[in-house]
């Protein structure tokens, strides 16, 4: 008889497990009731120096989606500091947007750390932000942060190319000096890069470049490039990986001290392109209607008041960029001239970004369909 | 009532010894059952159809209607510009499903006689190998492709020599029909085991030579469960996005570009619109499939399992049979080398030199995943107990009930099967993401969407199995004064207990494995194992993520192994009583 029980048995426990998950879940979310009566004091920070405010009453759970989940020991400080939990998620800015629409205006998220501003720039546009204003706002320099105070950016990506040595030898190809290099037919097959839709490095790329040459230009350039390009990439990672595996000699990719050292452990050489620099700012953003606001709100405050926060982050991050980000900041020197950088309108990577992702994706098509 | 009370619990002749002890019990739950009469029936079928409903047909009916909404009203505009661009693609998402399905399921016929025809050790072996291979962690077996396979492979290139291609459209053929084998392999090995060998016997006796009755024999007896493996393999291969995302290089399918859609431009409209583009040829595969299902569920009720095995040496069997041995047994070492290669990769790290062994990973995932590990193995039992009573329930609805509407329902049941994951989930926080059911950021959102990611295929499970157990006992417990609770539990489920252990493993590898769909419905705070995995893809950690993946297959085995050691124990105990 007892085992005739046992579906029985096994429904009530699961029911009672569902039960369970539903009951943890409604306990968890009236947390953002209690911050109301910090609002006032977290906004308006009368007097704005290094050291921000000392934290204002916030409580209960920050959630993040980030780049990477690196960033926990930096948002450990902040639990440190201001009581807030934070739960760290991994996405893409891509999977972010998507997301984001579809939630429809309740984010189930506070907080929007690192990623392609062109994607920071469409949620903005579409409403999706939450402004952000405090003091030491006044330090960031102008390029790097929206004028409104929708998003801030806490750095840099830069790109180069990465060269197999190996490979390249065996191939007895000369590594290539400048993008004008790339379209050489020498290369035909060996150079891989993301896909502009996924990558907002390689959007950076596709931006900067027709930025620099001009629309005509550009795109012819492109359609050369196109010839050489093996496939495109659907990760933003694979251009390092698929170098460093040996698999192709050339990759088009962001570059840091993290890809410096496995350059380093693979047999890569990077090449910092002599024709300029693509670059593109990583943001960071509050989303609107989120249940936690006010804590996501003074996170923003707190990393960019404190110098000190902003080397941890640099540290994590294996880049320099947040000098260029706060040029008051000490204790992070740039690892680069930034005259090799490229002349970027930032303003035009939101706008165009449809437009120049549509045409991309016909360009890349048309290689496909002769296949 | 006082009635019925009385008459209720007829003396069963048949219960042994183990019943005695809760006979009481159910008593009082037939009585209750009688009490509340066709209402708890009623309200069984009621709950059923609207949860099917809810978690169903309402995100469905959100993506769909996302699909037809443009900036101002309604719109037609996606589906022209999805039709205009995305035709080739369409065509290349058949003809890798016609290719995987025709491949897989020659895989499959091959290396399921091969396993029919073993003894013993042989056959443990293999059997061995395909339980195993059948947990397959999404990506990983793509990437452990490269590394074997692929330009700078370690047998391709580092033992052949060879410096090719590999991605293309070929690769995601092989990789798909590769990974879909060992389900239908077990599936038709299932049919292999029920087969009368009167037959063969027969056959034998009339001088017949093994090729004969390979030919004439065997292979027309499995015809419809070829066909099954066909169409499933066809609809899932249109489904999956992984494989074309991580070795399709240059070719695309429709799967792999609505998750492009998805990731790289948030256009949930276009994407919807894709989707529903994609269900063309899944639904016109499933009309097919239910048509030829019907055939098989008549063929399985035919014979009884044997143990021993089938009497027909392949290697006497022709051209045929050689065929069969060589096919098998490259799939055999295929498989060996592609998860020794996932295994191997968790322990490896490379440099310039070469590779060097390291458990920095292992410690890595020990410190810092332990608690998403468990949380996985939770959901994967909660999804597995909760889904089986479902499909259960559902199948018994709708198999032995004439319930109006049963048709559509079970329809609707299907669909998630032939939508890829991550617009089922897109559908899901489109419908549970404002009040009155605001269940994004839950746990249950994410357990909700897998259970119904995976009743299609447990529901049909459970109507094979029910099409085996006669109407005749459902009325014979009417006839002796049995309730409706005394139906289900004395019939339907001990009818159902082989079903029972298929789709617990099938539910539980799955929740443990599918990624689609939690990409999107996962809130930070309760991570999975298999996002974790996603995520170590996407940046590259292939260490990590060949260690997840193993992880994710030994708990997956350990689980598994202990619910059919519990069924299967559970299953003989009374047997020494009687004796």
């Amino acid at each position: 008889m007892k085992r005739k029980l046992l579906p029985l048995l096994l429904a009530l426990s699961m029911v009672l497990a569902l039960a369970a998950c539903g009951g943890g879940q409604s306990a968890a979310t009236p947390t953002p009731e209690a911050t109301p009566s910090a609002a006032p004091s977290a906004a308006p920070t009368p007097e704005a120096d290094p050291t921000p405010e000392p934290a204002p009453a916030l409580s209960g759970t920050m959630k993040v989606v980030a780049t990477s989940e690196d960033y926990v020991a930096l948002f450990d400080v902040f639990t440190q500091e201001t009581g807030v939990k934070v739960e760290l998620l991994s996405m893409s800015s891509g999977e972010v947007l998507s997301k984001l629409r579809a939630e429809g205006g309740t984010p189930s998220a506070d907080l929007w750390f690192g990623g392609g501003i062109d994607a920071f720039m469409s949620a903005k546009e579409d409403g999706l932000l939450e402004q952000v204003t405090f003091d030491a706002s006044a330090d960031l320099a102008d390029t790097y942060k929206d004028a409104d105070g929708y998003w801030f950016s806490k750095g840099i990506t830069i790109v180069g190319f990465l060269v197999n040595d190996a490979l390249a030898q065996e191939l007895s190809l000369t590594a290539p000096a400048s993008w004008a290099d790339l379209t050489k037919p020498e290369y035909a097959g060996e150079i891989i890069m993301s896909n502009p839709a996924v990558s907002g490095t390689n959007y950076a790329v596709v931006n900067a470049l027709l930025q620099t040459l001009g629309d005509e230009e550009g795109w012819t350039y492109f359609e050369a490039l196109n010839e050489n390009i093996a496939y495109y990439g659907k990760r933003g990672s694979d251009p390092l990986n698929k170098t460093g595996a040996g698999e192709y000699a050339i990759g088009i990719s962001y570059i840091d001290r993290g890809v410096e050292a496995q350059a380093q452990e693979k047999g890569l050489t990077i090449v910092y392109p002599s024709d300029g620099i693509p670059w593109v700012p990583e943001g960071v953003a509050v989303f609107k209607n989120a249940e936690n606001v006010e804590a996501a709100k003074y996170f923003v405050e707190w990393l960019f008041s404190s110098d000190e926060n902003l080397r941890m982050l640099a540290d994590i991050d294996k880049k320099d960029g947040a000098k260029l980000v706060k040029p008051s900041l000490e204790g992070v020197e740039l690892g680069y001239d930034t005259g090799i950088l490229m002349k970027e309108d930032l303003s035009l990577f939101g706008s165009q970004r449809t437009e120049i992702l549509e045409r991309f994706e016909t360009l890349m098509g048309d290689k496909a369909a002769d296949e | 009532m006082n009635k019925h009370g009385t008459s209720a619990p007829p003396p069963r002749p048949q219960g042994g010894g183990d019943r005695c002890g809760s006979a009481g019990k159910g008593a009082s739950l037939d009585a209750l059952f009688r009490l509340f009469g066709r209402g708890a029936d009623k309200l069984v079928l009621l709950t059923l159809l609207g949860l099917v409903c809810l978690f169903v047909l309402v995100p469905i009916v959100f993506i769909v209607l996302r699909s037809f909404r443009g900036a101002d009203g309604l719109t037609l505009e996606f589906y022209q510009t999805v039709w205009q661009q995305y035709r080739d693609n369409l065509w290349n998402s058949v003809f890798v499903g016609v290719c995987t399905a025709v491949l897989c399921t020659l895989f499959s016929v091959a290396a399921a006689l091969f396993l029919a025809t073993r003894q013993r050790w042989g056959k443990l072996l293999c059997m061995a190998i395909l339980l195993i291979t059948m947990v397959s962690p999404p990506f990983v077996s793509s990437l452990a492709y490269i590394q074997l396979y692929g330009r700078r492979g370690w047998i391709t290139h580092r033992l052949l020599g060879l410096s090719w291609n590999p991605y293309n459209c070929w690769g995601v053929i092989l990789m798909q029909s590769i990974s879909f084998v060992p389900l239908n392999a077990l599936f038709l090995n299932g049919m292999l085991e029920k087969l009368d060998t009167g037959s063969l016997q027969a056959a034998r006796d009339l001088g017949a030579k093994p090729a004969a009755i390979l030919r004439d024999v065997v292979l027309p007896l499995l015809g419809p469960g070829i066909l099954v493996s066909l169409l499933l393999s066809f609809v899932r291969s249109l489904a999956d996005f992984g494989t074309p995302v991580i070795i399709g290089g240059r070719f695309s399918t429709i799967a792999s570009e609505i998750y492009l859609q998805l990731v790289g431009y948030s256009n949930l409209e276009k994407a919807a619109a894709m989707n529903l583009f994609l269900l063309l040829p899944s639904i016109a595969a499933f009309f097919v499939y239910r048509a030829l299902m019907r055939q098989t569920d008549r063929l399985a009720q035919a014979g009884r399992s044997r143990q021993e095995a089938l009497q027909l040496p392949l290697r006497r069997c022709g051209a045929a049979g050689v065929l069969i041995l060589a096919v098998s047994l490259l799939f055999f070492l295929a498989m060996v080398l592609q998860y020794g290669c996932i295994f191997l990769s968790g322990f490896l790290r490379s440099s310039r030199e070469g590779y060097v062994f390291t458990t920095q990973y292992l410690k890595q995932l020990f410190t810092y995943d332990r608690s998403t590990m468990l949380r996985s193995v939770g959901y994967a039992l909660i999804v597995s107990l909760a889904g089986t009573l479902l499909a259960m329930l559902f199948s018994y609805y709708m198999e032995r009930r004439r319930v109006p509407g049963r048709h559509f329902f079970d329809c609707l049941v299907t669909l998630p099967y032939m939508i890829p994951g991550t617009c089922f989930g897109i559908g899901y926080i489109l419908a549970f993401n404002h009040p009155p059911l605001k269940l994004t950021g839950t746990a249950v959102i994410v357990l909700a969407n897998m259970l119904f990611k995976q009743l299609p295929t447990t529901t049909k499970i459970c109507s094979a199995a029910l099409a085996q157990v006669p109407t005749s006992l459902e009325r014979a417990v009417r006839d002796l004064g049995g309730g409706q609770w005394s139906v289900l539990r004395d019939v339907i489920f001990p009818g159902l207990r082989p079903a029972f252990l298929s789709c617990f493993v099938y539910n539980f590898s799955s929740s443990m494995t599918t990624a689609g769909a939690i990409l999107f419905l996962i809130s930070p705070g309760r991570k999975l194992a298999v996002f974790k995995l996603f995520d170590a893809v996407q940046v590259g950690e292939y260490a990590t993520a060949s260690l997840i993946a193993t992880t994710i297959i030994v708990l997956v085995l350990a689980v598994e192994g202990s619910v059919y050691a519990l069924t299967t124990l559970g299953a003989r105990r009374p047997a020494p009583k009687r004796s």
